[in-house]
């Protein structure tokens, strides 16, 4: 097999007993980009130059004898809203065509303390904002599944590169479904960490009170090893949670033995489609056949969720944009005169439609006279279903729902409709209103040969049981390679 | 309902042709509609996360960044600072 095929865990025992090097593995994806990404377009930035010089540079300590982390010498690729030093970052907009970051995300330092190689940044919707990743400025992903689909998003570039073997892993970020959708869409694992697992310093802010880097893989055993890097405490990210975590790719195995699994019955309802509920339903019964036992569980409506979510993340959306002012760095206008017309032109210019909706729906709710009837509902609405979520848990010891409501849809299918392209996240978003943990890992595919998703749902910090959990039913389905077996 | 976009592009510093002043309108009350589905609840208490109390590092200044590495993504220097137009009559 083709290295760029294989999985980090594989990769790491071929380099542990030398039977690769980090050179090698990382030239068969370079080449692999080179040769398929004029299809799949994942890629906003290439960096061969310095992902062969890491890759040597980890090849040199492994002959020197030196002990080396799991990853060490394995490309993994980045969103491109998480700032590299000297790599440019530009969150796929206007704006920030031309930002060369002086510093490095600490999760970018933490990868390269493992000894990460890092091939390139990955294309998104414009500063994460959208569910197709049509809202970059730059280029449109495409599914590598169907070509004419979209890949999802906003970390569509991130899917799309993780399953056309265009890199072995990549991280990603979450504000509202921006890992798992895409994840779901693409065939691969998807993990959403609890808020605060993750440091968020040098990802670029969208909403700050929802926003989570988190890995994306072909396997559980992949992401386990992801989060083993990047989790943990950072005195630069106030909101990052003060505590340890043991290995999870160590203490990793598939079981649900015993299990809990909560079915929430409003998260199967008459908007999500057939093909989709029925998968999830075999993945249930799967468990079931495992050892899990099955309850039904009641949340609160969807529909509450995706208002408080477009409400509370919008709110932050425009208070943490104003910083984009074509002043200290990002997109000037050439054409001003005074500092008004500067502020006005620049961010006309240099943000795309959706980007300029949020904004404005968030200055909306935020303005005098609309706050009490929206931002302050809304966050009582949030804290309603954090509520409802803690009494759930009391019942199970984790949820099964459909990541998404259908499968991939066509490009240019639904970017005149806001309020269609929205309804992707209808599933999603209450995990990241709630703080919550969730993965979601492929579980069939559709008539059309798309990948249907299975979103795991877990209490605050329980990522260990949520990856034990996707590793049963990877096992159980022979590997995600071959999910369609339970087709 | 009454959405002043002209207003909330002023606040929002963002400019618009007439021609997309009409459609944003459009766009902007729809999504306003559907966030407006939320629940009426008498509810009260704190907004922030009682099981992820924050902390604050200790306040010490670090060199992080040099002025130069910083000045490098900015549109227009001179002399090490930032140029804007004037502000100040």
């Amino acid at each position: 097999m083709e290295l760029y095929r294989m999985t980090a865990a594989e990769l790491s025992r071929m380099l542990a007993e030398k039977k690769v090097s980090s050179k090698e593995i990382t030239q068969s994806v370079l080449a692999r980009i080179a040769d398929n990404d004029r299809k799949i377009k994942a890629y906003l930035t290439v960096d061969a130059e310095g992902a062969l010089r890491q890759a040597e540079t980890v090849d040199k300590k492994r002959m020197k004898g030196e002990a080396l982390p799991p990853l060490a010498g394995i490309p993994v690729a980045i969103k491109d809203n998480i700032c590299t030093r000297g790599l440019r970052t530009t969150c796929a907009s206007r704006m920030l065509e031309n930002f060369v970051p002086p510093y490095d995300a600490t999760v970018i330092q933490k990868l390269k303390a493992a000894g990460v190689v890092f091939p390139g940044k990955l294309n998104m919707d414009e500063f994460a904002m959208g569910s197709s990743t049509e809202n970059s400025y730059f280029q449109v992903t495409c599914n590598p599944f169907d070509t004419d689909r979209v890949p999802g998003g906003s970390s569509g570039g991130s899917a799309a590169a993780v399953a056309a073997c265009e890199t072995i892993a990549a991280l990603g970020s979450d504000t509202g479904g921006s890992i798992r959708q895409p994840a779901s869409f693409c065939g691969i694992v998807g993990l959403k960490p609890t808020y605060g697992a993750v440091s968020r310093y040098g990802l670029v802010a969208f909403a700050s009170s929802l926003d989570q880097i988190g890995p994306m893989a072909r396997s559980v055993a992949d992401t386990a090893m992801l989060c083993d890097v990047i989790f943990g405490k950072d005195s630069h990210d106030t909101t990052s949670a003060d505590r340890g975590y043991p290995s999870f790719a160590e203490a990793l195995r598939p079981e649900v033995k015993g299990l809990k699994i909560g079915i929430p019955k409003e998260y199967f309802s008459d908007g999500i489609s057939e093909a989709v509920k029925e998968a999830v339903m075999r993945a249930a019964k799967e468990y079931q056949k495992m050892g899990a036992e099955l309850v039904e569980i009641s949340l609160p409506s969807t529909d509450y969720a995706l208002a408080a979510y477009y409400i509370i993340a919008s709110a932050e959306a425009s208070s943490n944009l104003a910083r984009f002012d074509g002043v200290k760095y990002g997109h000037r206008s050439e054409n001003y005169g005074s500092l008004e017309e500067l502020y006005e032109n620049s961010r006309s210019e240099g943000f795309g439609p959706e980007v300029k909706r949020r904004i404005m729906l968030g200055t909306y709710v935020l303005s005098s006279g609309y706050y009490d009837a929206y931002y302050k509902k809304a966050k009582f609405t949030q804290l309603m279903i954090q509520e409802r979520f803690k009494q759930a848990f009391a019942a199970c010891d984790l949820i099964l729902t459909p990541t998404t409501p259908d499968t991939a849809f066509k490009i240019g299918e639904n970017i005149g409709d806001q309020i269609k392209m929205y309804m992707n996240d209808i599933l999603t978003v209450t995990v990241n209103i709630a703080g919550l943990p969730a993965i979601s890992i492929p579980c069939a595919f559709d008539s059309k040969g798309l990948p249907i998703g299975a979103q795991l749902i877990g209490a605050k910090f329980s990522e260990q049981i949520l990856l034990n959990a996707a590793a049963a039913l990877e096992k159980q389905l022979g590997g995600f390679g071959r999910c369609a077996a339970l087709a | 309902m009454d959405m002043d976009l002209k207003r909330l592009a002023k606040l929002s510093r963002l400019k618009f042709t007439p021609e997309e002043e009409a459609r944003y309108q459009a766009e902007m009350e729809r999504i306003v509609a559907m966030v407006e589905k939320l629940p009426d609840l008498d509810a009260s208490g704190p907004l922030i996360d009682p099981d992820n109390p924050m902390s604050m590092r200790e306040d010490k200044s670090e060199r992080l960044f040099s002025r130069d590495e910083l000045l490098k993504n900015a549109p227009e220097v001179q002399a090490g600072c930032v140029v804007v137009p004037r502000t100040v009559e």
